[in-house]
């Protein structure tokens, strides 16, 4: 487990001391604050578009965010041969494989910490209250979420050779996962028949990471999910980046490095 | 990979995506060949519909059933038919009715707001309020954006003037359009007690759909048969008898009830005859 | 002489991933002894295989046929690499991390306690003398100094086995010299060092013990005097024959 932290302590040093994570964050800041200084009808108490576009860009920046520093792990390992001395020290391949994945999950959780910090201001600076539960839930969620999207990541830089192509095609796959996973069901029963069965079971497969976009319980203040249910989903993710490691270390494991 | 690109192509993932599916929904399923040539086209009006839909979801806290749930068959949303002071009980999607297709949207309806629910609060409104000015924005032709934004302005936050400019930057836009000389006339009348002007608007509004709607096969009936009743109890109120009966008359012609319009004609010719 | 390295019948082949083309012999019926405390050249013109051996020697590349042993233990053991020092070729380390941190990752990972990390850290940066810039991050450094921060990291964990890819390439002559020096120190240790090059000035100078190889075969093994004395020419003439190249007169 030690190895497993001082390989997760790099990457989260990685992300700290590179520049693209600020960048992110500094645009959020001003796209929020750009949209939150229009003049509506000269009320100042309108709050929820804002909280709207504000929980927007830090879905796409927390995508963004977690799938960039996945995607180049394990390729920056390579080309910059780092991952030779590295794997020359008593460490086993899922160690690596865990080390990377835990160093990126928790560098992500880290900017959303920052990022829902921020939404909290905004919000609070207009509505006056702090629903913390109602934004530690839905920050939970989103982090879980974003773990999904890691491992998947960290299993694509193994397939996928190019990090730039890996991470488009893990972007889209969430982005269009987050859209349509809550309506794959409804879209199978519109089909015929070898085909519905085909994609209800896809339905039941795919991990439907939209579950874990609670954002518009949060931007219409709706009550706390029951905590059970929340730590269903957390299962939920859990279980999914598991699979998604345990099948990256498949391959991985004996992987020729040369 | 520099994070600005995929931002850019997030949002624009996000927004193709949202226009289509609503262009999905206004073209019926049968028609989706047409979907793509729209989307290229006029992918400026259908981000305003998204946008006004967006705000008829922010009248139901969020809740909104999306193209898949169901499909709306008048194109028109839920909240511009309350503005028109429809009743509530077609709300059939309470939580204790609503029948889940299987266990993971069972699961899933914890995550998002899966029950029918109206703003709480009066001032609540508000939050409607942005999307609507964003959807003039996208497209200034699109009438409904100003009479319901009108409508929320003036009823609920007691926002007459804001509601008033409002109405006017559509009627620059769109200077026929009866359905916003309506709701202007219908503001001088009950907010502002300004008959004359309310008189000349809604005359105005009269002329304005007896140019463009009468010669119709399907004229809208419904809004001519609104301005006629704003109208004539303009006249009424004002002691002007003989042109509200004028006003109920011709809209005994147009309405679904004319046996009431009759009594209304009635009562007011007996007022009337009596000096 | 107690056995550190040992190798046997070993063999290496690349398969092409374009179909048509042939597999690749990198390594063919190699064997091989290091005994410790010694200090073993590896030598073979560009291309002869000496890196593919290494690679199977620390797990990275499964062998094709043949087995390879460090202390007794079979290559394919994560637990043989914990008393070896690794120095890649043309390693380009984290570069958003010092040289400190770096070392510190790597003892982190080797499980040392923390007390005898720092003095490890402390004794390695002042051997290969980047002590000055222990704060600095790597992107800083010059490629001699980043080949040094290479060599400390290779011996954060005080190994008993040292296997050095190139080590003095692409340095200029200073830089090899104290990279020579580095060795007998180790040496005189008591370490066993493994080392590959394809300059031979240097290796007559620090080894006990050199191999050839060229084109994946070993051409020639033994003590460095005795070959000397065998060929009677000096260890680049010998080099030079064994590939069968030979010089105008
Ligand atoms: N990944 C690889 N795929 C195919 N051939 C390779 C690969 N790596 C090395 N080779 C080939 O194997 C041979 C030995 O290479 P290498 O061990 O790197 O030589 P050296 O380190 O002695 O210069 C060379 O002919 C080289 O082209
Ligand atoms: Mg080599």
């Amino acid at each position: 487990m030690n190895t497993v932290w001082a390989l997760a302590n790099v990457v989260v040093l990685e992300m700290v001391r590179r520049k693209d994570f600020y960048v992110l964050f500094i645009l959020t800041v001003l796209l929020t604050g750009t949209a939150g200084s229009v003049n509506l009808f000269n009320d100042r108490s309108i709050v929820r578009y804002l909280k709207e576009i504000c929980l927007l860009l830090i879905w796409v920046s927390g995508l963004v965010i977690a799938i960039t520093c996945t995607a180049r792990q394990i390729p920056a390992e390579r080309e910059h041969r780092t991952i030779f001395p590295l794997l020359a020290k008593p460490v086993t391949r899922a160690q690596f494989l865990l080390g990377k994945f835990l160093g990126c999950w928790l560098a992500t959780g880290l900017a959303l910490a920052l990022f829902y910090l921020f939404f909290g201001l905004v919000s609070a600076s207009r509505e006056h209250s702090w629903p913390v539960a109602n934004y530690l839930q839905a920050g939970w969620l989103h982090w879980m979420m974003l773990g999904i999207v890691i491992a998947f990541t960290l299993l694509g830089s193994i397939v996928f050779a190019a990090p730039s192509s890996n991470g488009t095609i893990c972007f889209v796959c969430s982005a269009g996962m987050l859209l349509l996973g809550r309506h794959l069901n409804k879209v199978a029963l519109s089909l015929a028949e070898p085909l519905q069965s085909l994609l209800y079971g896809l339905y039941f497969v795919l991990p439907h990471l939209e579950l874990f976009d609670v954002r518009d319980l949060i931007i219409h203040n709706w009550e706390l999910i029951p905590w059970g249910v929340v730590a269903l989903a957390t299962l939920y993710a859990a279980a999914y980046a598991a699979f998604f490691l345990f099948a990256a270390w498949l391959i991985f494991r004996r992987r020729a490095l040369n | 990979m520099p994070p600005a690109l995929p931002i850019a192509l997030a949002l624009a993932i996000a927004l193709a995506a949202g226009g289509r599916l609503l262009l999905w929904q206004q073209a019926g399923v049968q028609d989706t060949g047409s979907v793509f040539a729209l989307l290229l086209g006029e992918s400026r009006r259908a981000f305003a519909d998204q946008v006004f839909l967006k705000a008829d979801a922010y009248f139901h806290q969020g809740y909104y059933p999306s193209v898949f749930d169901l499909a709306l068959p008048d194109g028109k949303t839920h909240m511009a038919k309350e503005t028109e002071g429809h009743d509530h009980d077609d709300h059939s999607h309470t939580p204790s009715e609503r029948e889940y297709r299987d266990w993971l949207e069972r699961f899933g309806s914890h995550f998002y707001p899966a029950e029918h629910r109206h703003m709480e609060k009066f001032g609540d409104a508000r939050e409607i309020l942005p999307w609507l000015r964003l959807s003039a924005e996208l497209d200034p032709h699109r009438v409904d954006t100003y009479t319901v934004a009108a409508y929320w302005l003036r009823e609920r936050l007691n926002k007459v003037n804001d509601a008033e400019a409002f109405l006017r930057d559509g009627l620059r836009a769109n200077p026929g359009s009866y359905e916003i000389l309506f709701e202007l006339g219908r503001l001088y009348a009950e907010n502002n007690r300004d008959v004359p002007r309310a008189r000349a608007v809604l005359e105005l509004a009269i002329e304005k759909w007896l140019r463009q709607e009468a010669g119709k096969p399907n004229p809208d009936e419904l809004a001519y048969g609104h301005i006629l009743a704003q109208l004539a109890a303009l006249e009424e109120r004002t002691g002007n008898l003989p042109q509200a009966i004028n006003h109920f008359t011709r809209l005994k012609r147009v309405s679904p009830a004319p046996d009431t319009v009759q009594k209304r004609i009635e009562e007011l010719q007996t007022k009337l005859s009596r000096p | 002489m107690e056995t550190t390295l040992s190798i046997e019948n070993l063999r290496v082949e690349y398969r092409s991933r374009d179909l048509g083309e042939s597999t690749k012999v990198a390594v063919r019926a190699l064997n091989l002894r290091v005994g410790q405390g010694e200090v073993f050249g590896f030598l073979g013109p560009n291309g002869a295989g000496k890196t593919s051996t290494m690679n199977v020697l620390l797990g990275f590349v499964p062998p094709t046929s043949g087995t390879a042993r460090i202390f007794g233990v079979d290559v394919r053991e994560p637990i043989a690499r914990q008393r070896i020092g690794y120095l890649p070729e043309q390693t380009y380390y984290y570069k958003f991390l010092t040289a400190e941190e770096l070392l510190r990752f790597y003892a982190g990972i080797f499980q040392i306690p923390k007390a005898e990390t720092e003095q490890r850290i402390d004794a390695v940066l002042k051997l290969v003398e980047l002590d000055h810039a222990r704060k600095r991050q790597i992107k800083t450094y010059s490629k001699g100094m980043q080949q040094r921060a290479g060599l400390a990291q290779a011996l954060i964990n005080n190994p008993d086995l040292l296997i050095l890819d190139e080590p003095t390439s692409g340095l200029d002559p200073i830089g090899r010299m104290k990279v020579r020096e580095i060795i007998q120190r180790l040496k005189s240790e008591g370490k066993t060092v493994f080392f590959s090059s394809h300059e031979l000035g240097e290796v007559e100078t620090v080894c006990d013990r050199v191999a050839i190889l060229h084109q994946g075969e070993l051409k020639t093994e033994g003590r460095v005097s005795d070959l000397l004395r065998e060929h009677s020419a000096n260890l680049e003439q010998i080099f030079l024959n064994l590939i069968g190249f030979t010089s105008q007169p």
